[in-house]
């Protein structure tokens, strides 16, 4: 593809656009599995010139894909057919903070924790909270419909987006949402943007609901021999009529993995599971802080302990941010590989879910961990694996496909907050068979040309190891 | 495939997830901004030059020595991977490739040809016979008044300090690529240095002892925070931790308890410890990249402007250096500087008193 190089160094400026081999080949990666290089990397520093680079693209038929800090574990980010990457981290500034609208607007490429950082002052807080918030941009969390730890009590991405700004394939500019909580004016098109992966449109500039910072906050930690007592003290809590603010689980697996990378000590049990509880009322927080540890105590949870300190609250907060880059520590030369990585299910079938996959696991060869935001039903399951070997690409290709018909099969759904692109497409088009249709429309009416993140989703190919090269270096045998 | 060195590290480059956290405070991106320039694009790039798939060049060399090797984003990595390792031999392979930056080999040259990275042939070291081997440290041999001063500090507090003739450790060979040079230099090293326990005065020297050669090393401050007497300074003054003190050599709480015993005022920039953002001076930048370097020292400099702090002590030559040129720059930018000077000059003002 023979791209105007000298057209988009006139656009965002000779220091914003490469086509050197070192940069192709970096920005033809990200944190999943697949690998393709793209034809020219572009950082745009304003809306007028991501609408005048999408005019050429447009044009020109090039394929363009967003990225902010290519930390998607699924391959959004991967130029598959070539073509331009478009790097939002430029466009980095917090345009407004407006505590008494409970909103801020920002650029695409503000980091989560940054911003979290500067609304602190002000008593407010953005509250989705990946793990990946020290470094993921709010552009990449709309795209995936990111959450985290805290969604179970504060929601995704897509419950915190008020409006956008939105420059289409062909380089038009639309204004989607609004400034208001409350919004039944028609098509609701911002919350269309948020998950759709850079397939629809380049978000410029969101408008996002800002939550107060709660006063009290109060974390504990239950362990349990049995993975299923586990299971019914998470359902058993989130019926219990409390909403924690976090709510996590952590098999053995994960468990060991962690304790090798970072050093936690954590007990050598079946499972752990991780509480947290916030509020403006320290007796409402304690009230359900009690509250949890009767149900985990109810359902055989042993040596709970409760910290109200911040530093101990930190440390466990931040051993669980870790968790999923500890995995590659587990040990025996496996490595971790971001696979079938963040289904979600009913709480109800969160046991039933982790002892198929390591079932799963276990008849194909591989490791599965499975840890996750147990309250919102999402569990993160990891695929440690030897990659330099064929073999277990195949045999990671069975488990993929095994765990995903479970989840379907017990009514979850392929991805709870990372999104589909490449590596979850196979297993989301069966799921989503009867309304694929209605999306291809959708997409075609956007991006009539199919320039915007092409191949990915709905178009995505069948077998995903094949999809693009695999980022390893693999080998027969 | 690539050369030998990097075919080592394999398993610990497929150890990385890209999960990217290694961008948050890495230095050379937080300036340029581009994903290569961070650890995990290095980290790509080296996998690259090892698959293959990569051809070794100008442009994939220069990215790779734009680095400052302050170890930041191995404190970040939760999968603890030998990024600097891995850096540090994709350097290795690239110089075996041809590749190899002109001023580094001209350091490299001075080393072999004089023993230190100057290239002086004249330099004078303050050797004396004494109890405790004391290795000074090819910047510190350039600084003979700072190295006059630490040696009687060490006096001062009752330590006699063995200084004899010396040779660079050799780091600047390892870190730049040239590794089949370290090899011959570190015999030469062993034969000239045969002892087990040293003190040191560079931090970098201190740890490569450590790690390179396996000797007991410590630093000098760790010797002189357990005599340093109290006193009454009156300053308020903020730490600059380099990389290798505080990361590298996990020596965060001893210049601070030395500056507090002094009578120092402390107040901690916004990053600091282990922390600690990099003056922009290792890793070879100042040497092949000085204008990357002072936009790193600039931004560092501003945060102990803004703490209000009188002045910034630091126990690093290089960082030093460094960091007096960037609070320069920034009173003819803004207007408004700091003092930046080194501990020993500290310690030698509190001692006198």
């Amino acid at each position: 593809m023979k791209l105007d190089i000298e057209m988009l160094k006139a656009i965002v400026g000779e220091e914003n656009v490469s086509d050197d081999v070192a940069d192709l080949y970096v920005y033809s990666s990200d944190a999943s599995v697949h690998q393709a290089m793209p034809s020219v990397v572009v950082r745009p520093g304003s809306i007028e010139e991501v609408q005048k680079v999408m005019r050429y693209a447009n044009e020109n038929t090039v394929p363009v894909v967003a990225r902010g800090a290519g930390s998607g574990m699924s391959g959004h980010t991967v130029p598959m057919d070539g073509g331009m990457v478009l790097d939002m981290k430029r466009m980095n500034s917090i345009l407004a903070i407006r505590p008494e609208d409970l909103l801020c607007k920002v650029e695409p490429g503000v980091v989560n924790d940054e911003l979290n950082r500067v609304l602190k002052p002000y008593g407010f807080f953005f509250p989705p909270t990946p793990s990946s918030g020290n470094i993921c941009t709010i552009g990449g969390m709309i795209g995936a419909n990111a959450s985290g730890n805290r969604a179970v009590k504060y929601g995704a991405t897509r419950d915190a987006v008020l409006g956008l700004k939105v420059v289409l394939a062909n380089g038009d500019l639309v204004n989607l949402g609004s400034n208001t909580r409350t919004d039944a004016s028609g098509y609701q098109l911002a919350r269309l943007m948020v998950g759709s992966e850079g397939t629809l449109g380049i978000v410029v500039e969101a408008t996002l609901l800002l939550s107060a910072l709660p006063k009290f906050r109060a974390m504990g930690v239950a362990n349990f021999d049995r993975l299923e007592d586990a299971g019914r003290a998470i359902s058993g809590i989130m019926a219990g009529g409390v909403t924690p603010s976090m709510l996590e689980l952590m098999d053995k697996v994960a468990i060991t993995a962690v304790n090798n990378a970072l050093s936690l000590g954590l007990p050598d049990v079946a499972a752990i599971v991780v509480f947290e509880c916030d509020g403006m009322v320290k007796e409402a927080v304690e009230h359900d802080i009690s509250r949890i540890r009767e149900i985990c105590e109810k359902n055989s949870g042993s040596g709970i302990t409760v910290s109200h300190d911040p530093k101990e609250m930190a440390r466990i907060f931040e051993g669980r941010k870790k968790l999923f880059p500890s995995l590659s520590r587990y040990g025996d030369g496996l490595v971790s590989t971001s696979l079938a990585d963040d289904m979600a299910v009913p709480v109800s079938r969160i046991a039933d879910c982790v002892e198929e996959i390591h079932r799963v696991a276990e008849r194909n060869n591989v490791v599965m961990s499975a840890y996750g935001h147990c309250g919102s039903g999402l569990i993160h399951t990891k695929i440690l694996m030897d990659p330099t070997k064929e073999s277990q690409w195949e045999d990671a290709k069975r488990a993929v496909a095994e765990v995903y018909e479970y989840v379907h099969s017990i009514g979850g759904t392929t991805s709870g907050e990372h999104g589909i692109a490449l590596s979850k497409a196979p297993s989301w088009k069966k799921e989503k068979h009867d309304s694929l249709e209605m999306m291809v429309a959708i997409k075609r009416a956007l991006d009539p040309k199919n320039i915007l993140n092409p191949h990915k989703m709905m178009d995505a190919p069948d077998d995903w190891t094949k999809a693009t090269a695999l980022r390893y270096n693999v080998r027969r045998g | 495939m690539g050369d030998k060195h990097l075919e080592e590290l394999e398993g610990e480059m497929n150890t990385c997830i890209r999960c990217a956290y290694c961008f948050e405070k890495c230095p050379v991106f937080s300036i340029l901004g581009w994903d290569t320039d961070g650890a995990r694009g290095k980290v790509v790039l080296s996998y690259g030059i090892l698959t293959g798939q990569l051809e070794p060049s100008r442009s994939i060399a220069d990215k790779l020595f734009q680095c400052t090797c302050c170890r930041d984003c191995i404190e970040r990595c939760p999968s603890n991977v030998r990024i600097t390792d891995i850096i540090s031999s994709a350097r290795a392979d690239l110089v075996a490739s041809g590749f190899a930056n002109d001023t580094h080999k001209r350091v490299v040259e001075n080393i072999k040809s004089t023993g230190n990275i100057y290239g002086d042939t004249e330099v004078v070291s303050p050797a004396r016979g004494g109890e405790v081997p004391l290795f000074i440290g090819c910047q510190y041999l350039a600084r003979p008044n700072k190295t006059k001063k630490y040696i009687m500090i060490l006096e001062k507090l009752g330590i006699a300090p063995r200084v004899q003739e010396e040779l660079c450790c050799g780091f600047p060979m390892e870190i730049l690529g040239f590794r089949d040079e370290f090899k011959a230099h570190r015999e030469r090293f062993v034969e000239r240095f045969p002892h087990k326990e040293v003190i040191a005065m560079c931090p970098t020297c201190t740890i490569f002892l450590k790690e390179g050669y396996g000797l007991d090393s410590k630093h000098v401050l760790q010797v002189i925070s357990e005599r340093i007497p109290e006193a009454n300074m009156g300053l308020k003054a903020t730490f600059h931790d380099p990389c290798d003190f505080s990361r590298g050599l996990r020596l965060i709480d001893e210049p601070r308890n030395i500056l507090r015993k002094l009578g120092v005022e402390l107040v901690e920039m916004k990053d600091s410890g282990a922390q600690s953002a990099c003056c922009g001076g290792g890793g070879g930048i100042l040497m092949s990249d000085p204008a990357l370097s002072d936009r790193i020292a600039l931004k560092r400099i501003m945060q102990a402007v803004d703490t209000g702090a009188e002045t910034l002590v630091t126990s690093c030559p290089t960082c030093e250096t460094v960091l007096k040129k960037a609070a320069n720059t920034l009173k003819e930018l803004e207007g408004r500087s700091i003092v930046v000077t080194s501990i020993e000059d500290i310690i030698w003002k509190g001692l006198k008193r």
